[in-house]
C-alpha cells in the first residue's frame, strides 16, 4: 500500500469500513510513513473540532415540531372513516416514525413524553444530552463569566452562590431553550453527582404540574421521566428546575436544599 | 443539519417539516429493521434537492480548484487553536456538496456506505467527495490560522509527495 492508496482509502479507514486485511496494511504503512500519519492526525483533529462546533449550536425546533403535528392531524382528519380505519395501522406506525424523526431532530423526551409538561420534558432532555451523554456544548466554567451570563438573564449572581453553600459546587453554565424560553442552565456537583439547575425570571403563569409538597414555604412540583427526575418550585423572583439522572429522592433532596437558600 | 446545509433558517424549517410529512405519508415504504436515521436523511435530501430543482435561483457555489488544494497541503495548521467563528465561517463557505458530506460523515457519524445510500451516489464518489471536502475546509482555514501566527508563513512539512 502506498501513500496514494492511503489518501484514497482514508475515509473508509476513519469510519472503520476497511476490511481487516486492508486495515492492517493501512496501519503498517502509517507506522513507516510519518507524512501520512501527520496527515491523518490533522484530519482527525479538524474533524473533532468541526463536530464539537456544529453540535454545540443550539437549535430550537419547537415551531417545526408543532406545525408538523398540526399538519398530520389535519391530514388524518381529512380522510373518510373507512380510509382512516384502513389506515389505522399505518397511522400508528407513522406516529412511531414521527417520534423517531423527533428524536433525530430534537431528542426523545419532547416527543415521547407528551403527557409531561413541555418545560419539564425539555429540561430533562437537556440534562440527558448535555450532562449524561456529554454532547459538546459551549459551557462557561469561569464563575465570573457565568455570573455575567446570569446577569444578562436578569438573575442575580447571589442566587448562583447560594446554591454552593451546601456540598455542591457550580462547575459550569450556559444558556439554553426550555419551553421556548431562554433559561440559564447551571451544573452543580458534589464530586460524585451532577445536578442541572435551570433558572428563569418568574413569569406570569405558574409552573404546570401537581404540587407534591410545600418545601420551605414554596410549593414543590415533581415529575418522573424514564431516566431523569425533575423537581421544580418558584421563588418570588425565580423559576427553578432541578434535574438529575440519579434518583427521584436525589432530585427532591437538592430541591429541598435549593428552596431553603433561594 | 438542514440549517447548515441550506444556510437559511427559514428554508431549513420548511425542509424539515416537509421531510417529516413525507416520512409520515411514506411510512409503508420503510423496511422494518433497517436504518431509520438513514431513511429519514434520504428523504430530507430528496426534499432538499427537489426544492433546489424547483427554485433554481440560488447562488451557484464554486468549489476550490486544484491549485488551491495544493497550496493548503503545505500548511502546518494546528486546527485546535482556530476559533469557533473562523471554523464555522470556513465551513459555511464550502460548496453544498462538501458541507453535506462533512455533516453526514463527520457530524452525524454515518459511514461512507450509509452516505452513499442517503445521497444515492456510488461509494467511491462519497470517498473522493469527503476527502476533497476536508481538504477544502483546511484550505479555507489557512488564512485564519496564519493571522494569529498559528501557521508559519511559507512553512512546509514533509508532504506525502516527498515520501
Amino acid at each position: 500500500m502506498n501513500c496514494a492508496d492511503i489518501a484514497r482509502l482514508a475515509p473508509l479507514y476513519i469510519t472503520g469500513e476497511l476490511e481487516p486485511a486492508r486495515a492492517a496494511e493501512f496501519d503498517a504503512h502509517l507506522k513507516t510513513c510519518p507524512a501520512c500519519m501527520l496527515e491523518l492526525e490533522r484530519q482527525s483533529r479538524l474533524d473533532s473540532r468541526l463536530r464539537e462546533e456544529i453540535l454545540a449550536e443550539e437549535t430550537n425546533v419547537f415551531w417545526v415540531d408543532r406545525r408538523v403535528r398540526e399538519l398530520i392531524s389535519v391530514e388524518a382528519e381529512g380522510q373518510s372513516l373507512p380510509e382512516l380505519s384502513r389506515n389505522h395501522r399505518r397511522w400508528q406506525a407513522a406516529l412511531l416514525a414521527i417520534a423517531a424523526a423527533a428524536i433525530l431532530a430534537i431528542g426523545g423526551y419532547r416527543a415521547l413524553h407528551t403527557h409531561v409538561a413541555r418545560v419539564y420534558a425539555d429540561a430533562a432532555q437537556d440534562h440527558r444530552t448535555e450532562i449524561v451523554e456529554g454532547q459538546p456544548r459551549r459551557w462557561l466554567t469561569d464563575p465570573a463569566q457565568i455570573a455575567a451570563l446570569a446577569a444578562k438573564q436578569g438573575i442575580d449572581s447571589t442566587s448562583l452562590v447560594s446554591l454552593e453553600s451546601g456540598p455542591y459546587r457550580l462547575v459550569r453554565g450556559k444558556i439554553c431553550f426550555i419551553d421556548h424560553r431562554v433559561f440559564l442552565h447551571l451544573v452543580y456537583s458534589d464530586g460524585s453527582q451532577n445536578f442541572s439547575v435551570f433558572l428563569h425570571q418568574r413569569y406570569a403563569s405558574p409552573l404546570p404540574g401537581n404540587v407534591r409538597e410545600i418545601s420551605n414555604g414554596k410549593p414543590l412540583c415533581a415529575s418522573n421521566l424514564d431516566h431523569e427526575h425533575v423537581a421544580s418550585f418558584e421563588t418570588e423572583r425565580l423559576i427553578v428546575l432541578v434535574v438529575t439522572d440519579q434518583s427521584f429522592d436525589a432530585a427532591l433532596h437538592f430541591a429541598h436544599f435549593a428552596s431553603a437558600v433561594l | 443539519m438542514a440549517r447548515r446545509i441550506t444556510r437559511d433558517a427559514s428554508l431549513a424549517e420548511d425542509i424539515v417539516q416537509e421531510t417529516l410529512l413525507h416520512a409520515w405519508r411514506a411510512f409503508d415504504q420503510f423496511e422494518r429493521g433497517t436504518n431509520a436515521r438513514a431513511w429519514l436523511f434520504r428523504i430530507l435530501f430528496n426534499v432538499f434537492y427537489g426544492r433546489g430543482r424547483k427554485l433554481r435561483a440560488g447562488p451557484i457555489l464554486v468549489t476550490l480548484n486544484d491549485k488551491g488544494v495544493e497550496t493548503s497541503k503545505s500548511a502546518q495548521i494546528l486546527f485546535s487553536l482556530i476559533d469557533a467563528a473562523a471554523l464555522t465561517q470556513a465551513f459555511d463557505q464550502l460548496s453544498e456538496e462538501h458541507r453535506t458530506v462533512l455533516l453526514l460523515g463527520v457530524v452525524e457519524g454515518f459511514t461512507c456506505r450509509e452516505m452513499a445510500e442517503i445521497l444515492s451516489v456510488p461509494i467511491g464518489t462519497v470517498m473522493s467527495r469527503i476527502s476533497r471536502a476536508r481538504q477544502a475546509l483546511r484550505e479555507r482555514l489557512e488564512p485564519a490560522a496564519l493571522t494569529p501566527g498559528i501557521v508559519r508563513p511559507g512553512a512546509r512539512c514533509a508532504e506525502r509527495e516527498a515520501s
